[in-house]
This record gives C-alpha cells, structure tokens and sequence, in this order.
C-alpha cells in the first residue's frame, strides 16, 4: 500500500460523502458526525460503502467512530484493513 | 413481479403462498381473536425453515436472497400481518447477530434461531418513548468485576412472550450500547401485553430489566456502537420485512375488494373503481419499492437503507388506505369481527408504526433529500 493508493481511496470516500450531502468545503479531518452535519443512518451507509467499493468486511472489532469519522481516518483504516491477512 | 424474479424466486413465492393458503389463513382469524399464536404454528414455520430464511446454511439457516425474504414476508401477510411480525423479529435479530455478534455469540445463538427452536426479541422501544433512540432510559452499569448490570423497561416488543432471546439497546453510561440476554435471566420479567387495536396474536410483552447481570461477553459489537452501526443493521431487516408485509396486506385488500365489487353492483358505480384505480396502482408501486430495497440489500449497496425507509413509508401508508377503502367497499359486511378486511384495517394501522412511524420516515428521508438535492443548489 502507497501514498497513491491511500490517496485515491480518500478520494472515493469524498465523492461518495458529496454525492449525500452538501459539504462543499469538507476537509479530509473534518469530523463527520459532529455538529449534526450527517443523519443517524449515514454511519452505517458509509460503512456499506466502504466494505463494497474496497472488499473490506468490516468487523465487531472494528467498530470505533474514530474509524469512520472523517475522510483522512476513513481511508487509513481502509489501508489497514487491507493490509490484513482475513480481509475479504 | 413475476417478469423481475429469477425462476428460484418464482418457484420459493409459489412455496410460499401454498404453504400461507395450508396452514395461515385458515387460522389467521382465530389467531387473532385469541390474541396468541399456538406453538403448533411456530413449529410448522420453522420445520419450513422460515425462520431462518435469511441466515447462512452453515449455522443451519436457509441462505436465501432479500428477495426471497421479502416474497416470503409478502406471502404470509396476504394472510396474518401478525405472525409475519414473527419473520420480522427473528430476522432483526439473526441478522444482527450475524453481522455483529462475536464467534462466541454467532455459535451459541445461531444455529437455534435459524432452527426456529428459539425466538428473539428485538428490544428497543421505552415506555417513555418510542421514537427518539437518543432518548432511551435502559442503563448497563458496569459492576466493576466484568459485568454490566441492567436496569430499565421496554414495552410493546413483539414476539416478546414467547421469546428466547433479546437484543436489547441502551445506554452504557454515554454509550448506546447493545447485548444479548437469554430469557432465563435472573432480574428480567414479561408481562404479556393484550387488547391491542391490531397485531393481537403478535405475542406483545412488556419487558422489565432490574439489575440483571450481564457478562461482558454478551455485548454485541463494541459500546458506543449500537445506534450508529449496530441497531440499522436489524432495522434493515425489520423494515423490509414490514414493508413487504403491508404489501401482503394490500394484497388482500385489493383481492377482497375486487372480488366483492365484481360480484355486486357497486362495481358498477365510478366512485367504487376510483377506489380500485388507486388500490391497485398502490399495488404495484408498493411491489417495485419492496423490490428495489430488497435488491439493494443483496447487493450491499449503500442506498439499500434509503429504499428500505421509502418502501415501509409507501407500502405501509398504501396498505392503511387500501384497508379503509376495502371495508368501505364491502359496506357493514366488512365491519364484522369475522370479515378479513375488519382484520386488515386494524393491522394496518399497526404496519403504519413499528420499525419507525410515518413522521420519523418523513423526518429520515425529508432530511436525506434536502441533503443532497442542497448539493446542486449553490
């Protein structure tokens, strides 16, 4: 896994946020789930996203909001999750 | 729907329904005048293997599509929207287990449900409030020796009574948390809930937690996790399921309501067919909106939670009209106790709130539309 890889992965994690929500000016940090910026089923959109667009399964273990609470955190966990023997 | 199932799907709805017109309907009403429904009937669902429809074949279940979930449902809510609730919890359950649930966990509870040898219970709603998840009063206080004790009450749970299981959802300190907790728990109690507008047979209890000791191992998922990742996940299952159960409902509206307006003179009068215009584009849209929710839960999509929202919000609002309109149509007859559209018109009502009510699907999907329709506007 390469700078580029991580870089693409966030850019698809920010064009599936943008094509959701009105964020004209979302910063790879800015925390999604404060301040009511997204609506209570959006954690788990997300994650479905994730797990397609990246063949990741996502796990009981893996179930932090830091994992998912912006774009930059997002992707990182992506990479690790793929740097894992087990991920699907 | 035929021309968009694949022939596995045609011949499972055939299955489906045969078995509904066998061992359902003949019963349904009696079912519901007893407000209880007999044990003989939940074994025959699950030596069918209908209670675990949709869980994997390697924990015992049947492996089947959404879709197929979702004729299934449709099938027996033509009949009884009471016992398809039974589909309905069993799946919230199952399915969150299987997501989210531990090796432990999956390996202990597994297997049972998909068997149908226990029902589980989705544990949820609060006296002091059904809607506002935020909101919820059950308490997991830590014990300190790696226990939780539980504390609280969740009322109107379905299937609760005979219930083997529970996934129950509350707060650990600031933490939506979730757990398992079997039915012989020490601390726990249900007190059946009866005299119910509709759903009478659905086995409703009131559930009572007072300082039940709850292993660590128990939790499903992480603290912090069960209003964000881990309660959608059975809600999904819950909102489908109730969708494609109103959509059996309407179903039966439109059968019952035709056939009575064909065989008497008020099929005759144009007001009669406005009715019937309505019910049965009502029909077919409410079977395109199950169909697109179920199709995007296979295909693990992340809009198959949106599509879920529209096809419960429709199909259970279509089915309310269509059962005002069948008993209208059916005039005093359909007022009757023993009248199937009497029955219909009362279970709608219900289809219309659990999983979420009309407002708080309006709430959801108002919210999500201005969202991103927001996008394009500046």
């Amino acid at each position: 896994m390469n700078n580029t890889d991580e870089t693409e992965i966030r850019a698809k994690i920010r064009a599936f946020i943008l094509s959701a929500i009105h964020l004209p000016d979302l910063t790879d940090d800015d925390n999604l789930f404060e301040s009511g910026i997204v609506n209570s089923l959006f954690a788990v959109e997300l994650m479905t996203f994730m797990e397609k667009a990246f063949a990741i399964e996502v796990t009981p273990d893996d179930l932090e909001i830091a994992n998912f609470q912006t774009i930059a955190a997002a992707a990182g966990f992506v990479v690790r999750k793929r740097a894992q023997p087990t991920a699907v | 729907m035929h021309s968009f199932l694949t022939d596995a799907q045609q011949a499972r709805q055939r299955e489906f329904r045969e078995f509904v017109a066998r061992e359902v309907a003949p019963a349904a009403a009696d079912w519901d005048r007893a407000e209880k429904i007999p044990a003989s009937a939940v074994a025959s669902l699950a030596s069918a293997g209908y209670l675990g429809s949709t869980l994997p074949v390697k924990f015992g279940g049947q492996g089947w599509d959404t879709v197929t979930f979702g004729l299934l449902n449709e099938a027996f809510g033509r009949a009884s929207a009471a016992l398809t609730d039974l589909l309905t919890v069993q799946a919230m359950v199952s399915m969150t287990v299987l997501k989210w649930g531990s090796e432990e966990q999956k390996s202990r509870w597994l297997p049972s449900l998909a068997r149908g040898e226990i029902i589980g219970a989705f544990a949820l709603t609060e006296p002091g409030g059904g809607s506002d998840l935020q909101a919820l009063q059950t308490r997991f206080t830590e014990s300190g020796d790696g226990t939780y004790r539980l504390n609280g009450q969740k009322t109107w749970i379905s299937y609760g009574q005979p219930a083997g299981v529970f996934l129950v959802i509350g707060h650990a300190g600031a933490l939506p948390t979730a757990c398992l907790l079997p039915r012989e728990s020490a601390g726990l109690s249900v007190e059946p809930i009866t005299g119910m507008l509709g759903f009478r047979a659905a086995g409703l209890a009131r559930i009572t937690f007072s300082d039940v000791t709850i292993p660590a191992a128990n939790i499903v998922g992480k603290p912090g996790a069960a209003l964000s990742f881990i309660a959608p996940v059975g809600l999904q299952y819950g909102r489908i399921s109730t969708a494609c159960s109103a959509l059996g409902l309407l179903r039966g509206c439109f059968e019952e309501a035709t056939s009575r307006a064909a065989a008497r003179k008020v099929g005759d009068f144009g007001m009669i067919r406005a009715m019937l215009a309505r019910m049965g584009t009502d029909l077919h849209a409410a079977a395109l909106l199950c169909l697109a929710a179920c199709r995007a839960t296979d295909d693990r999509l992340p809009e198959a939670f949106t599509k879920a929202l529209m096809a419960k919000y429709f199909s259970s609002q279509a089915a309310v009209r269509a059962a005002a309109d069948a008993v209208q149509i059916w005039g005093a007859a359909g007022c009757q106790e023993d009248a199937p559209v009497a029955r219909f018109y009362r279970d709608a009502k219900i289809l219309e709130i659990i999983e979420g009510t009309t407002q708080i699907h309006e709430e959801l999907l108002g919210r999500t539309f201005v969202d991103a329709a927001s996008k394009t506007a500046h």
